[in-house]
């Protein structure tokens, strides 16, 4: 059939361009959508930071605003321990906002594939466990998987990997949907109806799944950096 | 061909769960909001946290149904 036919062609992951090394790298494109991503966010910061000056003006106060709401946020659930993650923890909410809302402008975003959700829930094993590590020392961080009774050992272990794979399949389950669903639609009505339905879809639903995984994140840190004073 | 149909049809019955879980918070939310109109932020965040939590398992449904779809033979 025609849909179901062009429809898996859109699911599959293509791969962009081969890197002519060692018998040829194959690139996937989600990888260079990624590059020109950064690229944006490293030109978009370098260009608003010139010129800072000590009482902001124009496009500063957006800036300032921005940030501000980010700190407070992240603060508010790490309390004061957390401050040095909160740079990490602002470029992934910036970043996973901006890949999932790509769909607008046409481009397939980047967390559809499985590959790039599944290393961002890397990512956030790692940084809890090493929070943990390092507020409570290891052997309070081995002590934490006893607590509060022994007989929860084996799921206490279990979580470990459950709660970021639960993150990483919630943030590819709704991105590859609201693309599936924005695909059928552009194939049946191309004017008109994508752009009022996209409006939930790609900008609501991708803004808060970006906001869901991240604040899910500093949840588990601040749940693995508390200890029992 | 009819059992991959099958499955998938199954595997996204979930969706009944969070449509029913989201509506009783939102019920709770709305009367929350009558009772007292000054926390209106507050009940509007935890509310739209709740709700993109509570759809993922509905999530987690059609991404097995899709699976089957496209990969079982």
């Amino acid at each position: 059939m025609d849909i179901a036919e062009k429809l898996t062609e859109e699911l599959e992951c293509r791969v962009a361009f081969t890197i002519p090394v060692l018998g040829g790298i194959p690139i996937p494109e989600s990888c260079v959508m990624t590059w020109g991503i950064m690229a944006f966010l490293v030109i978009a910061s370098i260009l608003l930071v010139r010129k800072l000056k000590k009482v902001p003006k124009g496009s500063q106060c957006l800036l300032e605003i921005g940030i501000n709401w980010m700190n407070n946020f992240f603060l508010e659930i790490l309390g004061e321990k957390g401050k040095k993650y909160l740079p990490f923890l602002e470029t992934l909410l910036i970043y996973i906002g901006i890949s999932n809302t790509i769909g607008i402008f046409g481009f397939r975003p980047p967390t559809k594939d499985l590959g790039v959700t599944a290393t961002l829930a890397l990512f956030a094993i790692v940084l809890i466990q090493i929070s943990g590590i390092k507020e409570r020392k290891f052997k309070g961080w081995l002590h934490s998987f006893i607590e509060p009774m022994p007989l929860l050992l084996p799921i206490n272990i279990l979580e470990l990997f459950i709660k970021p794979l639960s993150l990483c399949m919630r943030l590819f389950g709704n991105v590859l949907g609201a693309f599936v669903v924005m695909e059928l639609i552009k194939m049946v009505i191309p004017v008109g109806v994508p752009l009022a339905l996209s409006l939930y879809f790609d900008i609501f639903d991708g803004c808060i799944q970006a906001y869901v995984f991240v604040f899910l994140t500093s949840l588990f840190m601040a749940e693995a950096m508390e200890s029992e004073e | 061909m009819s059992s991959i149909a099958l499955g998938a049809a199954i595997a996204v019955l979930t969706g009944a769960g969070a449509g029913i879980g989201i509506g009783l918070a939102t019920s709770k939310a709305a009367e929350a909001i009558a009772r007292q109109p000054e926390a209106k932020g507050d009940i509007n965040k935890a509310l739209l946290l709740g709700c993109a939590l509570a759809e993922a398992t509905a999530i987690y449904g059609f991404v097995i149904a899709i699976l089957i779809i496209f990969i079982l033979k």
